[in-house]
């Protein structure tokens, strides 16, 4: 029973970290139609200023903000200066740019700040658990749980009684309609893209909470399965994203937990496998997109 | 008839500027080779071979992504699968007891020739491209994309997974050097053959429609799954031989040596230069391979004498990520674009044409029973029953929101009713897929013209002909004359997307022709037209249904056209059948002027 609650606890946890970064994908896919591989560079970002912060001593909480504030705003600069130009491509064309600005914005850390990982000390509190009695909660998966109910009831809020918030869901169902109301839409946009880079900052630190360091290659594997995640839940759904992050969370504890030893090495494979026959049973995934359809 | 189809070469299938344009190409990348292995000396040759096969595996990833217009991401690892199969089987004994202790017995000792590994991992490549094309087939196109990105993980995890063969993550060591600069070079030249001509084989012609439009090829006969499962076996097969040919020329490598960097590299390559042609995929490969080259001289730091410029690690990476945006940015099909280097459009001699199919029955219709559509607690189709008579036109009317758009679909189909048939000559095509429907002699045009715009329009009628199981020079032959008998003739080399919206219309028709249909569908055929433009296609029109004994359902707007065009008319209204007649019986029918021509008068 201790065994399998606290799988479900770290299921819960990981599950909510991919739906965090599943969904700053699928915000701005809903918008722009960019699946943005350059979103684990963001978390990069964000890791750094959290890094900096520490290393100039200001006080964690500082950190913090600095890591949200660092990934918000690196995503509105790729959004202006890389994503922006290039409006006209197609979906291909603008997953590779995100491709070719992720892997640029690697090099760039790699030769600016370190090509290996730096500590990121977390104070001592955080490492913990929490005694309940007939089990153990450790505290970063507890906070990582309860930051990610925070964010998604805050994120709700800002979509259903902001005006910002309802003219982002309305340029997701269709663009076109909204310009015609006289909404700007580099102004939605740019929005969309700051709401997906909080969202990768929050991200990033509950992902360094549990590692400790932060290195130019660290938002690489996350994203790669936000990215699945996203997929699962169906593109540019941003419920679906949601379901898929917590989906894939729960699947790779699952798979972790009773796979035969043999067999964990290639865990990710399964989960994957598994990953691929979802698409086939439902090729637009668990919740769709809405999708204005006219012949 | 069919024997002389059969007897034909691949010679006369494949237009004889395919070839010229291969054998230039391979001219090209030959004299480039010799030039940088005389130049440099023996890294010159290292660096050439690296280039050929190069070009061979972007040319491997082009077979699938330039053809079919999915981006893969998987490719490099399926590279990868062919480099330790291939290690596995040439290693020498010795090596292979140290460097590989688990190996089964079966696999033990082989120490195989190049020419019968390479067959084997052709047959690898083959069935490993069969088995993840049945999954792959079957996603959307979005989907798909995604689905060659997660094969790419998948084959990482596995090759780092199995360590009795791949030696886990460490590094696999001991591989006979067998790839040659020679060895790359005729590899280059084979793949850029195979990958020039496929292009123009009915395959290739099949994926490219689909790229181009994928409801159009559906109505065009095109089994675009099936397309696509077989594009794809065929550009996986091509590449696990490359990377066993890679695998020869490394010696020694690692899972992550076919990972996110290879496939970062080979994309690049292919979308610098162009996806959607041979030559464009051979250009971006050699101008991203040159740079990578330049940039990799320079990432150690440069020496100009008075001071040193300090090295930045990963500059190849920075270089292909800069010409990467700035292609994207700039010229978004790349540098070649759509340009295939070669002869410019010499007509070759056509083949010759098999005569005409008479006729079936003359009973033949195509018949709409009792068709009912359900969308939750609405019915948009009640009930609906009609029948389309070969070799005479029926038009379809209502206003909007009639259900005809619904009814279309479900005659296509797009869609299965929620009760009732469609019969074509007698045969139930409910629930068929539309390009069987297509097949079974319905041809269609769109409201909204759907070409396949980045294709010449003799390409778009011979993909139309080849779904009748016409071998590809017969299609083309056909296609030719469909074109001339709409007037489109002198343009048949000509992309269709830089037609004019008329000539637009009537290519859609002759591709719609060319599937010898019973019947053919167009959906407001004189949409955006003009009167001159009208009376022109209704002449048109009239001559197909006297020549050719076909039944035409229109559906169309324009009451003059309709009117003087239709031998009957049905007409909808809110999703029901209110009047069916002559022209004359529907103009002057009460119910009709009451939904449809009443309601206008009244707006005036």
């Amino acid at each position: 029973m201790d065994i399998f609650l606290q799988q479900i606890i770290n299921a819960i946890s990981l599950g909510g970290i991919y739906a965090l970064l599943a969904l700053g994908l699928a915000v701005v896919f809903s918008i722009v139609s960019l699946i943005n591989f350059a979103h684990g560079e963001l978390m990069t970002v964000a890791g750094y200023g959290m890094f900096f912060a520490i290393a100039v001593s200001l006080p964690f909480p500082f950190a913090l903000a600095a890591a949200v504030i660092f990934a918000c705003a690196a995503a509105l600069l790729t959004e202006r200066f890389a994503f922006r130009p290039m409006r006209k491509a197609d979906m291909t064309g603008l997953l590779l740019t995100s491709f070719a600005v992720s892997a640029i914005l690697r090099v760039l850390f790699q030769n600016g700040i370190s090509a290996r990982s730096k500590a990121v000390p977390l104070p001592a509190e955080l490492s913990g658990a929490i005694d309940l009695g007939f089990f153990h909660i450790g505290i970063v998966p507890l906070l990582s749980i309860v930051t990610t109910a925070l964010s998604l009831w805050a994120l709700t809020l800002f979509l259903r009684r902001t005006t910002l918030g309802k003219a982002m869901r309305a340029a997701a169902e269709d663009f076109q309609v909204l310009r015609l109301m006289g909404i700007k839409a580099n102004r939605v946009i740019a929005v969309a893209f700051a709401v997906s880079g909080v969202l990768a900052g929050v991200a990033a630190v509950l992902w360094i909470a549990q590692r400790g360091s932060v290195d130019p290659l660290m938002g690489f594997v996350p994203v790669l399965k936000a990215f699945v995640a996203a997929v699962i839940g169906g593109l540019g759904s941003l419920s679906g994203a949601v379901a898929g992050g917590f989906a894939l969370g729960i699947l790779e504890v699952l798979f972790q937990a009773f796979l035969p030893e043999a067999a964990l090495p290639f865990r990710d494979a399964f989960v994957l496998g598994f990953v691929i026959l979802i698409l086939i049973w439902r090729p637009d995934g668990l919740i769709p997109a809405p999708v204005s359809r006219r012949s | 008839m069919t024997a002389r189809v059969n007897a034909m070469s691949l010679w006369t299938v494949v237009p004889a500027r395919a070839w010229t344009s291969a054998a230039l190409l391979i001219a090209a990348v030959g004299a480039l080779a010799l030039i940088i292995s005389l130049a440099f000396g023996n890294t010159g040759i290292n660096i050439a071979t690296l280039a050929l096969l190069q070009i061979a595996a972007v040319l491997s990833l082009a077979t699938f992504s330039g053809n079919s217009g999915i981006v893969s991401f998987g490719h490099s690892a399926f590279l990868g699968i062919g480099a330790y199969v291939a290690g596995v089987l040439t290693m020498s004994k010795g090596v292979q007891a140290t460097a590989l202790p688990h190996l089964p017995q079966w696999l033990q000792g082989h120490e195989l020739s190049l020419p019968f590994v390479l067959v084997v991992v052709a047959i690898v490549g083959l069935a490993v491209g069969y088995l993840t094309g049945i999954p792959l087939s079957r996603l959307s196109t979005g989907s798909a994309a995604i689905g060659t990105l997660a094969f790419l993980i998948i084959i990482h995890v596995v090759l780092i997974g199995a360590r009795d063969f791949t030696r886990g993550s460490q590094t696999f060591y001991g591989v006979p050097r067998l790839t040659t600069v020679y060895v790359a070079f005729a590899a280059a030249a084979v793949f850029i053959l195979v990958a020039r001509i496929l292009r123009e084989t009915p395959l290739g012609l099949r994926l490219r429609a689909a790229r181009e439009n994928e409801v159009a090829a559906a109505a065009t006969g095109v089994n675009v799954r099936e397309a696509r499962h077989a594009g794809w076996a065929v550009s996986i097969m091509l590449a696990v031989i490359v990377g066993a040919l890679y695998g020869g020329f490394l010696g020694a490598f690692s899972p992550k040596d076919f990972y996110f960097d290879l496939t970062f590299t080979l994309v690049s390559m292919l979308i610098v230069g162009g996806m959607l042609t041979v030559t464009g995929a051979v250009a971006g490969t050699i101008l991203l391979a040159g740079i990578v080259q330049i940039l990799r001289q320079a990432e150690t730091g440069i020496d100009l004498g008075a001071f040193t410029v300090p090295g930045i690690f990963g500059l190849p990476q920075l270089g292909m990520g800069l010409a990467l945006l700035l292609t994207i940015w700039r010229r978004p099909l790349g540098l070649v674009g759509l340009i295939e280097i070669g002869p410019g459009w010499p007509q070759q001699s056509l083949a010759a044409v098999p005569a005409a199919t008479a006729p079936s029955s003359s009973a033949a219709a195509l018949e709409v029973k009792s068709v009912t559509m359900r969308f939750g607690g609405l019915v948009a189709l009640d009930d609906i029953s009609f029948s389309v008579p070969a070799g005479q036109v029926t038009g379809l009317i209502g206003p909007n929101g009639a259900g005809k758009t619904t009814l279309i679909n479900i005659i296509c189909g797009q869609a299965k009713p929620s009760a009732g048939a469609i019969l074509i000559d007698g045969r139930d095509m409910t629930g068929e897929r539309p390009d069987q429907v297509a097949v079974a002699g319905l041809g269609r045009t769109f409201q909204n013209i759907r070409l396949f715009d980045r294709m010449t329009a003799l390409e778009n009628v011979a993909v139309a002909a080849l779904a009748k199981g016409h071998s590809a020079a017969v299609a083309r032959s056909l296609g030719m004359i469909w074109l001339e008998q709409l007037g489109l003739a002198a343009r048949a080399g000509d992309f269709a997307g830089s037609f004019a919206y008329g000539d637009r219309r009537r290519l859609e028709i002759a591709r719609a022709l060319a599937l010898e249909p019973r019947f053919l569908l167009l959906d407001e055929p004189a949409a955006g037209m003009n009167p001159a433009e009208t009376d022109e296609l209704i002449r048109t029109l009239e001559k197909l249904r006297n020549e050719h004994e076909i039944g035409l359902l229109v559906v169309e707007h324009d009451m003059r056209l309709i009117m003087r065009l239709s031998d009957r008319m049905v007409v909808l209204n809110k999703g029901q059948k209110i009047a069916e007649g002559t022209p004359r019986e529907i103009r002057d029918n009460p119910k009709v002027i009451e939904a449809y021509i009443g309601s206008k008068r009244t707006q005036h």
